[in-house]
């Protein structure tokens, strides 16, 4: 016990372990306010709004390129996804149908028998 | 007194062993490639944009009949659940008897910003759901959600009462979200515009989930890597926080739509706690699940207070219900040591007894 005192290293780790919830009980009182929340919440929206202009005025500087802007090439990924899942859903049935015909692997799996400890010691005594 | 000196020069060897030590491994460390994580052997059951549906092989000479679904959280990669041999629950499982499967996510990309809370909970979750049936051939198998994995299962449970679901098991799962703390008054509809920033982004960025994380125990990461360094001679010590470094760094971005959902019904309205949360027409009351269900929480989580998720067990319909309360934090209850000496063996206990 005198050693685990005296460690330098053992100090050392309830200093960090100290230090870490000293200063995250004083973080989060500060940060549990209302005006902490607000604050944080109106730089974010600053941001985005800043964002958003930036946005809105590439996309029209797109379309004066006559290119496609961000909107137009997501709503083209959006087409893609929806093939896709229609793909997958086809893949999936193609699937069941094979393992149906080649009868996989129902025996190479290991059987589905296993008992839970309470139940195994009553099928042993019967 | 000679005693005392020999303490003395013990202690001493070892600081300067340490040291060493500590120079050498420091430079390694500082070179190494990312921890390798999710090693157990597993197959792409099926995948679809964001979401993945993995399949491990099993590794016990018998299963148990009912198949589990693990349902990852969808801030986080499923590799939490796999760390690494001997620190992973997939593992403890497989060698338990068990037939596992995981739902795991991709970032979402730009073209999926418009994916929503019924999508997650009435299309990805019910496809995979038929999909473990179809691959295990039992009829009905086990879920066992994370964090909001355990929202989205619950959200699926309650809204598919004539479905296949035997069992349920949620850990760290927040129901009252009145109790989120921090997170709450963060996103307090007073001042956060969930609209604007969903409407302007698209895909909520993963560097704003992650800060999200971060703010909660701002001084964590640099603690974190001021004890690694510490220790730094211990091979394992350093093993096991690299993963969960990996782990943390890897938060995933979140599909706008959902964000917006999850904030508007569950955040604000605190529907899955009133018991008036409809998803694409369909009620999700929490009162109309019936099938037996598990509830793990940590008694220090700082991302979802014990208060948040204490609730669950009242508002179920189930008569065969069970509550563990853990030690420890959001993460060490599903990868920690406690996890691996009480509530991984719990959850196979619970699990088996119902599995049959």
């Amino acid at each position: 016990m005198a050693d685990k005192q005296t460690d330098p290293a053992d100090a050392f780790a309830k200093l960090v372990s100290d230090w870490e919830r000293n200063f995250d009980s004083m973080a989060n009182k500060i940060m549990g306010t209302d005006e902490f929340s607000q604050s944080m919440n109106q730089f974010q929206n600053l941001q985005l709004a800043m964002q958003k202009r930036f946005n809105e005025a590439m996309a029209q500087h797109l379309l004066n390129l006559n290119m496609p802007s961000r909107d137009d090439i997501l709503r083209l990924g959006e087409s893609i996804r929806s093939v896709e899942k229609r793909l997958a859903s086809i893949e999936t049935t193609l699937a069941k149908k094979k393992k149906k015909k080649s009868g996989k692997d129902a025996s190479k799996k290991p059987p589905r028998t296993k008992l839970p400890p309470s139940m195994r010691s009553e099928a042993d005594h019967e | 007194m000679s005693e005392t000196r020999a303490n003395v020069m013990d202690r001493a060897g070892k600081l300067v062993e340490r040291t060493i030590a500590r120079n050498l491994k420091g430079l390694d460390f500082l070179t190494m490639p990312p921890a390798k994580v999710g090693l157990t052997p597993k197959e792409v059951l099926y995948e679809r944009g964001t979401l993945r549906l993995y399949h491990y092989l099993p590794q016990a000479d018998e299963l148990y009949r009912v198949p589990i679904l693990l349902v990852m959280a969808t801030t986080n990669k499923a590799y939490v659940f796999d760390l690494a041999p001997g620190q992973s629950m997939v593992e403890y499982l497989l060698k338990e008897g068990f037939d596992v499967y995981v739902i795991d996510w991709e970032p979402p990309l730009p073209e999926e910003r418009g994916l929503s809370l019924a999508d997650y909970t009435q299309d990805f979750i019910p496809t995979c759901v038929q999909m473990v049936i179809d691959d295990s051939g039992e009829p009905d198998l086990s879920i066992v959600g994370y964090c909001m994995g355990g929202v989205l299962s619950l959200i699926y449970a309650a809204s598919h009462t004539d479905g296949p679901l035997k069992n349920l098991a949620c850990l760290t799962t927040p129901v009252n979200w009145a109790e989120m703390g921090l997170t709450r008054i963060w996103s307090d509809e007073k001042h956060f515009d969930v609209d604007r920033l969903v409407d302007t982004l698209g895909v909520i960025p993963q560097d704003f989930v992650q800060a999200s994380f971060e703010m909660l125990r701002p001084a964590q990461k640099s603690a974190s890597q001021i004890r690694v360094w510490e220790k730094m001679w211990d091979d394992e010590f350093v093993k096991s926080y690299r993963a969960f470094d990996r782990w943390g760094n890897e938060t995933l971005p979140l599909a706008g739509e959902y964000f917006r959902d999850t904030t508007k019904e569950l955040m604000w309205a605190n529907k899955l706690y009133k018991g008036n949360l409809v998803v694409n027409g369909k009620s999700a009351k929490l009162s109309d699940i019936t099938v037996p269900i598990m509830a793990a929480m940590a008694e220090h989580d700082h991302i979802v207070a014990y208060d948040a998720s204490k609730p669950l067990l009242e508002l179920v319909g189930s008569e065969d219900k069970e509550e563990i309360v853990l030690k420890g934090g959001h993460v060490s209850l599903i990868a920690g040591p406690n996890a691996v000496r009480r509530m991984w063996p719990k959850l196979a206990e619970w699990l088996g007894e119902r599995s049959v």
